[in-house]
């Protein structure tokens, strides 16, 4: 096979970043990018050889034939560009939130499904040392039956009023806390212990932002009787980056996660491999990082990477963070405003 | 190439910022909200023999230069190391306003004194968004402004411009930003990155050399991409006239005992170590435990 033709649409904060990953796969060459502003876009064709850019993301994908995309416009853009990939058999990275709109998410799943074609979305603590770590210890059974989670995202994106408006100022578009941090919370409880049965308690604040939520918080529930709480909070200056904190409480012991790495309490010695002790036992990140070919930023945005073009050169399984799993957060996000406008407490 | 120290104080430790732990670093970032608490350790650390200093252009580093620059005479000997740019400082800016927009704000506020009002006058950032590098230069000098008056050995780039630019693979970014930093500050350009081996390998094909590489450097490969094996490898064939190396992260944050961890160091061509610590203890035990190329004498 030759090498994947690549082209990236949205040379925005996340697709100069993943530009930059991608390019270092030895099986990837990036032939074209696509973005609305001119000043990116002579930017990179003075700087950047052989590749094409585009105004307009539809002749890209006419003109350059590429074999895959990764898709890092607003999120209200991702259904149409996906759709008309969908339609050229072109393989499809979508970053998170992987729409703006459960309808469009579902039918995306479903057009990519049925075609057989490589679809991933960018909810990248799926590849974090420290969440697929904890995610294998809860299915071998390690703190029992999972009975209580919390599952938390904090950062300090908005700080103030804001002076401009962009896509992030408004839902439509794919902005808010729901959409841009509280997704990687809720996927991260998808991956882990899998979608609520229902949901209820939704409460959304506004501090700084005009138009969207700024924290919001609410309770996860499963016909098993396991239940858990989220809270998200955009507006929390006492963190440096946006942080995911995730709590387990099961049957046989409990366990503290967050990027930095992973505490467990074991009500009982683990006779199994772990051989972790009765009480409280550490892991930390450097017990179990695994290296990346490149580093830009986080070992986690690499991996999602290669997963994608390993995946359409047929050396992975591509069963990682599917559209399916980008529709099953994207669905948790609709229930989430539904039920908040019915305790109304935002508008 | 002028040599570097073999010891440079680290400045982590007084910013909240500890990979291992979010708790330890809330410690670290009480204890020195209080900015006479950095000076007394770096007064520690002095006495123990270190001449060199590592600063991130953070918000609180214009303060703590200005404390060295008015006592001068107490700090003459000093060699300063900054690291630039404070990403933090611009990730909201982006992201509220977009990339450009932002840079715009940056460059022409309040900084008539760098001659950007000149700028301004040749069409702003109209005419700056057609070249990157002229952009770049300007941003170097907002960054650098603060460390003025100072010695100034080496200016580092972040790992994160310096390896998100080598993943476009663009020469004449790593040349200008390397010739800029020798012409306009007498300096010795410095790039942190967490892909040494690669970065070296591409700076030898472009012919860019008498550069300063900064990276992680522990015996468990922790922040070392792609492998420990390659590091080793770029280590060993490294020729310290073309590339002076100086090790990070050399405990893996606190993963590795700092006995095994710098007995791993000294065995190793490398010219630098930089590191932080807070307390005399544990300052004195790696000044001590340091011994750059005492190994084949
Ligand atoms: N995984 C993560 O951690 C993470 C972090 C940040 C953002 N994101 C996601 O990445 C996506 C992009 O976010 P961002 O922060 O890069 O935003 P951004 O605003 O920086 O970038 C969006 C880019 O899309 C371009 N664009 C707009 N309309 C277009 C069109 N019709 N055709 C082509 N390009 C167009 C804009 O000019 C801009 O350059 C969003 O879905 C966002 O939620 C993910």
């Amino acid at each position: 096979m030759h090498k994947i033709k690549l082209g990236i649409i949205g040379m925005g904060r996340m697709g100069i970043t993943h530009f930059s990953i991608i390019n270092s796969h030895p099986e990837v060459e990036i032939i074209a990018v696509a973005d609305t502003s001119k000043m990116t876009l002579d930017l990179l064709k003075k700087y950047v050889s052989g590749i094409q850019v585009y105004k307009d993301y539809k002749e890209l994908i006419e003109n350059a034939k590429p074999d895959a995309i990764i898709v890092c416009t607003p999120p209200n853009l991702h259904y149409e560009v996906c759709k008309l990939a969908y339609e050229k058999s072109i393989h499809v990275f979508a970053e998170k939130p992987f729409t703006a709109d459960v309808q469009q998410a579902e039918d995306l799943m479903k057009l990519f499904e049925s075609k057989g074609l490589v679809n991933q979305v960018g909810y990248v603590n799926r590849f974090n040392d420290v969440f697929v770590t904890v995610k294998k210890y809860v299915e071998s059974g390690l703190i029992g039956v999972i009975i209580r989670f919390k599952s938390e995202m904090f950062s300090c994106t908005v700080s103030k009023k804001e002076e401009t408006e962009s896509w992030r100022s408004f839902r439509e578009n794919g902005g808010g806390a729901v959409y841009e941090i509280a997704a990687h919370a809720i996927d991260l409880v998808d991956f882990i212990i899998g979608p609520p049965d229902d949901i209820v308690g939704t409460s959304m604040n506004q501090i700084y932002s005009k138009h969207v939520e700024d924290i919001v918080s609410s309770t996860f529930i499963y016909k098993n009787g396991c239940s858990g709480t989220l809270y998200v909070n955009w507006c929390d200056t006492s963190y440096r980056k946006p942080s995911n904190k995730l709590e387990l409480f099961g049957s046989k012991g409990k366990i503290l996660a967050d990027q930095h790495g992973i505490k467990i309490f074991m009500n009982e010695d683990d006779l199994s491999e772990t051989k972790y002790k009765k009480g409280w036992n550490t892991v930390y990140i450097t017990d179990i990082f695994t290296p990346v070919p490149f580093y830009v930023r986080g070992n986690e945005f690499t991996r999602q990477l290669y997963h994608f073009a390993n995946t359409i050169l047929g050396q992975e399984k591509g069963n990682i963070c599917t559209f399916k799993d980008g529709f099953y957060a994207q669905n948790i996000m609709h229930q989430l405003f539904i039920d908040a406008q019915k305790n109304a407490i935002i508008e | 190439m002028e040599k570097i120290d073999k010891i440079v104080f680290g400045d982590n430790q007084f910013f909240g910022i500890n990979h291992m732990s979010q708790e330890k670093a809330q410690q670290l970032s009480e204890k020195f909200f209080q900015t006479e608490n950095i000076y007394k350790v770096y007064d520690i650390a002095f006495k123990n023999g270190i001449e060199a200093v590592m600063l991130n252009s953070n918000d609180r580093a214009k303060e703590i230069c200005e404390h060295f620059r008015s006592n001068k005479s107490k700090y003459s000997h000093l060699a300063w190391y900054p690291s630039i740019p404070y990403p933090h400082k611009y990730a909201n800016m982006v992201n509220e306003k977009g990339i450009f927009p932002a840079i715009n704000d940056v460059l022409f506020s309040n900084n008539s004194a760098l001659g950007v009002l000149g700028m301004v006058a040749k069409g702003g950032m109209a005419v700056l968004g057609k070249d990157a590098i002229e952009l770049m230069k300007m941003l170097v000098d907002i960054e650098v402004k603060i460390y003025k008056g100072l010695d100034i050995k080496v200016i580092f780039l972040q790992n994160i411009i310096v390896d998100l630019m080598l993943g476009y693979d663009i020469k004449e970014v790593f040349y200008e930003y390397c010739t800029y930093i020798r012409k306009k500050y007498n300096a010795l350009p410095g790039l942190i990155t967490q892909n040494m081996p690669y970065l070296k390998s591409k700076l030898e094909e472009w012919g860019i050399e008498e550069v300063v590489i900064c990276s992680s450097i522990n015996k468990i490969g922790y922040l070392m991409s792609p492998d420990i094996q390659s590091y080793l490898d770029a280590i060993k064939n490294n020729d310290p006239n073309k590339y002076q190396l100086m090790a990070m992260s050399t405990l893996a944050s606190g993963a590795i005992r700092a006995t095994d961890a710098y007995d791993f160091i000294n065995s190793l061509n490398l010219q630098s170590v930089v590191f932080g610590a807070s307390s005399e203890k544990n300052i004195k035990e790696t000044v001590s435990l340091i011994k750059l190329g005492e190994q084949n004498l």
